[in-house]
């Protein structure tokens, strides 16, 4: 039966009908073209957005000082809260809290040379680079020795290491001595990013400056916690930790402010939550895209088979045999649907590969000055796209059945004087 | 060849249309007859019974012997294809084929291969002196060259009998008589030709005329078609 003759037939039928041919291909590659380009774009706003968090660990929590808004205890409203060593001597008794980094803010005027700018020195742990996402792109961060040893290390970034550079025949601060507030550092590696405006940021030892500065007052402590993987845990320790904090220095448990308290874990949930709304939404419109898909080429394909009712007849009169009329029908639609839908397949994958390829060199999709991208790498899952198209050709097939199984079934005398 | 035992046939509409009322009729092989008939007289759905286009509803059919009853579609297309050549008025030719592909189809559905069938078709065309015709779709060709293109798709499996629902309705006279010449060569050859038509001039050609009138014969005229002038216009 499917013999090279059978397929000659098939063939022919549809280069003579090139019209009717390409109506129903449109149908079917405009179809799947669109759906691919609907979920990439989709996909390439959750893997931009998703991927500026992708560097952080997940089980981090940063608490910040701020002013309550309650009375309490004969403390007016508006105190601002200030972190100090008792803090994190609780937060270290703490089981759930693995390491705390505390954060030593000072702010200062660095200088090189004849250059100078002003930047906000942190005092951090190694840690802090992980929990921050903090990208090195030069050099290293600050390790367990430079803590250790208490030694005098920098990290700057990225906007400072240009400035510092600038007119000048060095191609690397790496190894070189910064001063800032007449206290020299070795610079031991770049940062990216994280920098607003015109201020540079720069990281020590947190030891180190707390030796030279001897500070009790932080305005930021980070910490990372173990055992914690659910949000029902996280905003059960969240509240807890609200409230004994409150304790320790005297505010109202109840106080919406006071200190901040931030659950990157809860964040990203939150954010998660959000993309998955955002894919349902995408899925909602594939799939009624497809459905919109499914009836045109439903319809051209009834259509098709009503037109070639007299045809039908003509091959019943001359010996076809139900069979082979119905089967050639099935399979010129296979065909049609078969090679449009692989066309609009690979269109589809092949312009969002090709956005992805321009907007990888021309950094379109990244905000530079925040250094945050928000659309990378646009592709689709190619099981979704062959599910999809899959079901546009069944649907396709199945609708061409009916009319033409009536049409065979139909006496030949009267399909041939069907108008 | 042909025997019809009490046909009839009712069209089940809004109103029933009764329009076969026990025909009886035999067809000798190698016979050339004529159905002659008003419009409604039955004539064409006659045919369409003959050419198992169409069912009845009482009475039996022999075509070559055999019993041409409720018979599945695959047995009537095997009937169809193996013993009987149709020739329509409207030539039903299937316009996105060239007339050599038209003439080669029934072979297709006999199984022949490609090589055989285009070999085969190209011979009765060149027969009916199309050959230069061959690759030219129904839609370049004029009435007489579809009609003949027709009767060589029917001719091409060497068919038992051939059936012609009014061969010449869209011809014009001269055509017509070119038309119904082959078709006595055709007859000539020792094909049963049965021929439906409401024109004297083409039942005249034929040996036997059928009279049909409201869905029964009314008589059988024999007829000598030699006496007939060629020359004479036949409509």
């Amino acid at each position: 039966m499917f013999n090279k003759d059978f397929w000659s037939e098939i063939f022919m039928a549809l280069r003579r009908n090139k019209l009717r041919t390409i109506l129903t291909g449109f149908a079917i590659s405009w179809g799947i073209f669109m759906l691919i380009i609907l979920l990439s774009a989709g996909n390439g706003l959750k893997n931009g957005v998703t991927g500026n968090f992708a560097d952080r660990i997940k089980n981090t929590y940063t608490i910040w000082s701020s002013s309550t808004e309650l009375p309490y205890k004969g403390h007016k409203a508006g105190r601002f809260i200030i972190l100090n060593n008792k803090d994190i001597q609780f937060l270290e008794s703490l089981y759930e809290v693995e390491e705390v980094s505390p954060v030593l803010s000072k702010g200062g005027t660095l200088i090189f040379g004849e250059k100078s700018r002003s930047v906000s020195l942190e005092g951090v742990k190694p840690i802090y680079k992980n929990i921050q996402g903090i990208k090195i792109i030069e050099g290293r961060f600050i390790n367990e020795n430079d803590m250790k040893n208490k030694l005098k290390v920098i990290v700057i970034d990225k906007n400072t290491n240009e400035e510092l550079l600038r007119t000048t025949e060095e191609t690397s601060m790496i190894g070189k001595t910064v001063y800032i507030n007449d206290l020299g550092f070795k610079v031991i590696g770049v940062s990216k990013g994280m920098a607003f405006g015109e201020m540079g940021q720069c990281y020590a030892p947190y030891t180190t400056l707390q030796t030279i500065y001897n500070v009790n007052e932080y305005y930021q402590l980070t910490f990372t916690t173990k055992g914690l993987n659910t949000k029902e845990d996280n905003e059960t320790f969240k509240t807890e930790l609200k409230r004994k904090i409150a304790a320790i220095h005297d505010f109202s448990p109840e106080d919406q402010r006071g200190v901040w308290i931030d659950s990157e874990m809860i964040n990203s949930l939150e954010t998660m939550k959000i993309f998955n709304t955002i894919n349902i939404f995408i899925w909602i419109i594939g799939i009624a895209m497809l459905i919109s898909g499914v009836v045109g080429v439903s319809n051209i394909m009834r259509i098709t088979v009503k037109e070639r009712t007299n045809e039908i007849g003509i091959r019943k009169a001359l010996g076809a045999k139900p069979r082979s009329i119905l089967l050639s029908i099935v399979m010129e639609s296979l065909v049609i649907t078969t090679i449009f839908g692989y066309i609009g397949m690979i269109s589809g994958v092949g312009v969002m590969e090709i956005v992805n390829i321009i907007m990888g060199s021309s950094g379109a999709g990244v905000n530079t000055e925040m250094e945050m991208s928000v659309f990378v790498n646009p592709t689709v899952d190619i099981n979704i796209v062959v599910m999809a198209t899959l079901v546009l050709i069944i649907s396709g097939v199945a609708a061409g059945f009916a009319p033409a199984w009536n049409s065979v079934k139909v006496k030949p005398i009267e399909a041939m004087n069907y108008r | 060849m042909i025997k019809l035992e009490n046909i009839n046939k009712t069209y089940f509409g809004a109103q029933p249309l009764h329009v076969l009322k026990g025909i009886n009729l035999e067809v000798a092989e190698g016979e050339l007859v004529s159905i002659m008939g008003a419009s409604g007289s039955g004539k064409s759905t006659l045919l369409n019974i003959l050419g198992i286009l169409d069912n009845y509803d009482e009475g039996d059919y022999y075509l070559a012997g055999k019993l041409v009853k409720n018979l599945s579609e695959n047995q009537a297309a095997e009937f169809r294809n193996k013993l009987i050549g149709f020739i329509f008025q409207s030539f039903n030719l299937i316009p996105f084929k060239t007339a050599l592909e038209n003439v080669a189809l029934p072979l297709f559905y006999q199984g022949v291969n490609r090589k055989k069938r285009i070999m085969m078709a190209m011979e009765y065309l060149e027969r009916f002196g199309l050959k230069d015709w061959a690759e030219h779709y129904p839609n370049e060709l004029s009435g007489g060259q579809k009609q003949r293109v027709s009767i060589a798709r029917a001719l091409v499996t060497s068919p038992k009998i051939i059936l012609a629902d009014e061969p010449t309705g869209a011809l014009d006279s001269k055509t017509s008589a070119e038309v119904m010449q082959i078709l006595r060569e055709v007859n000539a050859s020792g094909i049963t030709m049965v021929i439906v038509t409401h024109e004297r001039g083409i039942a005249n050609l034929t040996k036997k005329i059928v009279h049909l009138k409201d869905g029964v014969i009314e008589s059988i005229e024999e007829n000598d078609p030699d006496k007939m002038d060629f020359t004479k216009e036949i409509k």
